[in-house]
């Protein structure tokens, strides 16, 4: 059994989204978090979520930490392009209380990752 | 050596710049690196070389507009699909095997993908067999395996082949062991 | 491949499938009047079977001289011409030259295709461009229709239509949010089905039929949470399809053209 991740080197011609370098994606990833971070106290103000600015901008950092390892500028363009949407709606206010709390994942159960929560939930 | 030949792609690359970009299109694949002359060659170019280091898998090189890139496109943050189901599961490439019950084998001609198991439990309530898994039910075929492979590559999954088995046909005729060149073939006299 | 070698040609060769009772055929014929007499050329004879669809050969004929013009006009963008086995007829173009296509035969006084009747996707997954794009016109001056086919994948942005026909704004807008195909250019791209902070895109082959997320009202919370999916009773998966094959005389038919759309019907 050959588990799979073949290193090819593959070069194809592409047309870009909206960035054609990594410092224009980069700028715009900064331009975007900006955005958002100023915008979170008037969330907090306008939506009655029970979360503090701080809190909400730990979650902003998260949520772009998530993705830094993503070299694609292709990629990154389209991760803007998403988190641009995502901010319309909540500032618009077009998201309710559910659709803006479904970032902290307050009600998901977390899966076991150490040796004995994983033995005491009884899954290997 | 291997960012060395990465950076001889690079150049290359901005070889190909004029000849590809005045066409329509903005898809063409780039051709095959190629080695000879690099040095003399890379006197000639005026467009400053990007060097690729080869552990920044997924470097875009950029020149004039045009867009490169150098590595297996990794396309898992823009899909929708969870991280975890991108990251902890295992896919199975196989061959589908000819239904039993039945001698037609119309539906074994293409390859298919499927996920690993996850557990399943029975409902206490109807006896159901429930599941949290909502890849399980997922079927995507192919035409080939390396389309297979592509599709797997491209969404960042882990995959495996499962070779199908295949099998000389065992022949099964009493007259063979008559065969004129048999040695059991006896003599009546 | 194919693709390349045809927008290659496309300044002196132009294919045009035909597909009629017979199998289809592909001609490369140079466009010149000589095109107009191969298309009458083309027919075949009368169909007598009573449960066979018959076909209007004038019509037909028609059709397929509109096609053979379209392109002529437009050799840099379109790839293909052809027509469907209940004579629609399609064009299939590179991805870049969707708008020009678009304003040609919206603007041009013998097309008149004014009225942007849906956009459609489609996805196979196995393509190297995975998604079609599909825009499907009406000229209600020659009371005709036509298709246009273009493709990409997932993340090769295609222009936006929208001013050629604002019918595309919603339209786009529902590709976008169900296949995640990029409109560049459109004017107010944003989810139209899906619910905020829905993610992914689900009209793509390889997004699982219950979603990845279940949806409910938690009663502590006085507020909808979603969840990941937990299914009481799991998809059960049948294979339905015959083992026994069908129609072996269409079996080399069914081979995908790399990037070039396959013909829809053989």
């Amino acid at each position: 059994m050959a588990t799979g991740r073949a290193a090819q080197v593959v070069t194809r011609q592409v047309r870009p989204i909206l960035s054609v370098s990594h410092n224009e994606a980069r700028s715009r990833a900064l331009a975007l978090y900006k955005a958002w971070y100023r915008q979170i106290p008037h969330i907090v103000n306008e939506i009655d979520i029970p979360k503090s600015t701080k809190q909400c901008r730990e979650k902003l950092r998260e949520e772009f930490a998530k993705h830094k390892d993503v070299k694609d500028v292709r990629v990154i363009d389209m991760l803007i392009i998403k988190g641009q949407m995502e901010l319309k709606e909540t500032v618009q206010k077009w998201k309710q209380v559910g659709h803006v709390m479904n970032y902290w994942k307050e009600t998901v159960n977390k899966k076991p990752t150490d040796f004995l929560s994983k033995f005491l939930e009884g899954k290997d | 050596m291997a960012s060395r030949i990465l950076s001889q792609a690079s150049f290359n690359l901005f070889k190909n710049v004029s000849k590809v970009s005045r066409q329509a299109s903005a898809s063409f694949s780039v051709g095959p690196v190629r080695n000879d002359k690099i040095d003399e060659e890379l006197k000639k170019v005026e467009a400053p070389l990007v060097t690729v280091e080869p552990h920044q898998s997924g470097v875009t090189i950029t020149i004039s507009g045009v867009f490169f890139i150098l590595f297996q496109e990794d396309i898992s943050p823009v899909t929708g699909i969870p991280e975890e189901h991108i990251k902890n599961r295992l896919i199975r490439i196989f061959k589908p095997a000819r239904n039993t019950m039945q001698s037609g084998s119309a539906n074994t001609h293409h390859w298919e993908m499927e996920f690993d198991t996850r557990e399943r439990w029975e409902n206490p309530l109807m006896g159901w067999s429930s599941s949290a898994d909502p890849l399980s039910n997922l079927k995507l075929s192919f035409a080939s395996e390396a389309e297979a492979i592509a599709h797997c590559e491209k969404h960042g999954w882990q995959w495996y082949i499962d070779q199908p088995k295949t099998k000389e046909p065992k022949v099964k005729n009493y007259g063979v062991n008559f065969a004129w060149n048999k040695r059991t073939r006896v003599s009546t006299k | 491949m194919a693709s390349n070698i045809l927008r290659k040609l496309s300044g002196s060769l132009i294919g045009v499938g035909l597909s009629g009772s017979r199998v289809s055929q592909t001609f490369n014929i140079a466009p010149t009047v000589l095109s107009r007499r191969l298309s009458s050329e083309a027919q075949t004879e009368a169909e007598t079977r009573p449960t066979i669809r018959k076909h209007d050969e004038v019509a037909r004929a028609h059709v397929t001289d509109f096609g053979r013009y379209v392109a002529e006009c437009l050799p840099k963008f379109v790839q293909k011409v052809q027509l469907t086995g209940t004579d629609e007829l399609e064009v299939l173009v590179a991805p870049e030259g969707i708008v020009p296509v678009l304003s040609f035969l919206k603007d041009h006084h013998n097309a008149q295709f004014t009225n942007l009747a849906d956009i459609a996707g489609v996805d196979v997954p196995s393509r190297k461009y995975r998604f079609e794009v599909v825009y499907n016109l009406l000229s209600l001056r020659y009371n005709t229709r036509i298709r246009v086919k273009t493709y990409t994948d997932e993340l090769t942005p295609i222009d936006s239509v929208n001013d050629v026909h604002k019918a595309a704004n919603w339209y786009e807008r529902e590709i976008w949010d169900m296949f995640g195909v990029f409109f560049a250019d459109h004017p107010d791209l944003r989810r139209i089905l899906t619910d905020y902070g829905f993610e992914g895109h689900p009209f793509r082959k390889d997004f699982p039929l219950s979603g990845y997320v279940e949806v409910r009202y938690d009663d502590a919370k006085k507020r909808v949470v979603v969840e990941p999916l937990e299914l009481a009773q799991e998809f059960r998966r049948f294979e339905l399809n015959s083992p026994w094959e069908q129609f072996p005389n269409f079996r080399d038919t069914s081979v995908i053209e790399e990037a070039a759309p396959a013909p829809e019907k053989k």
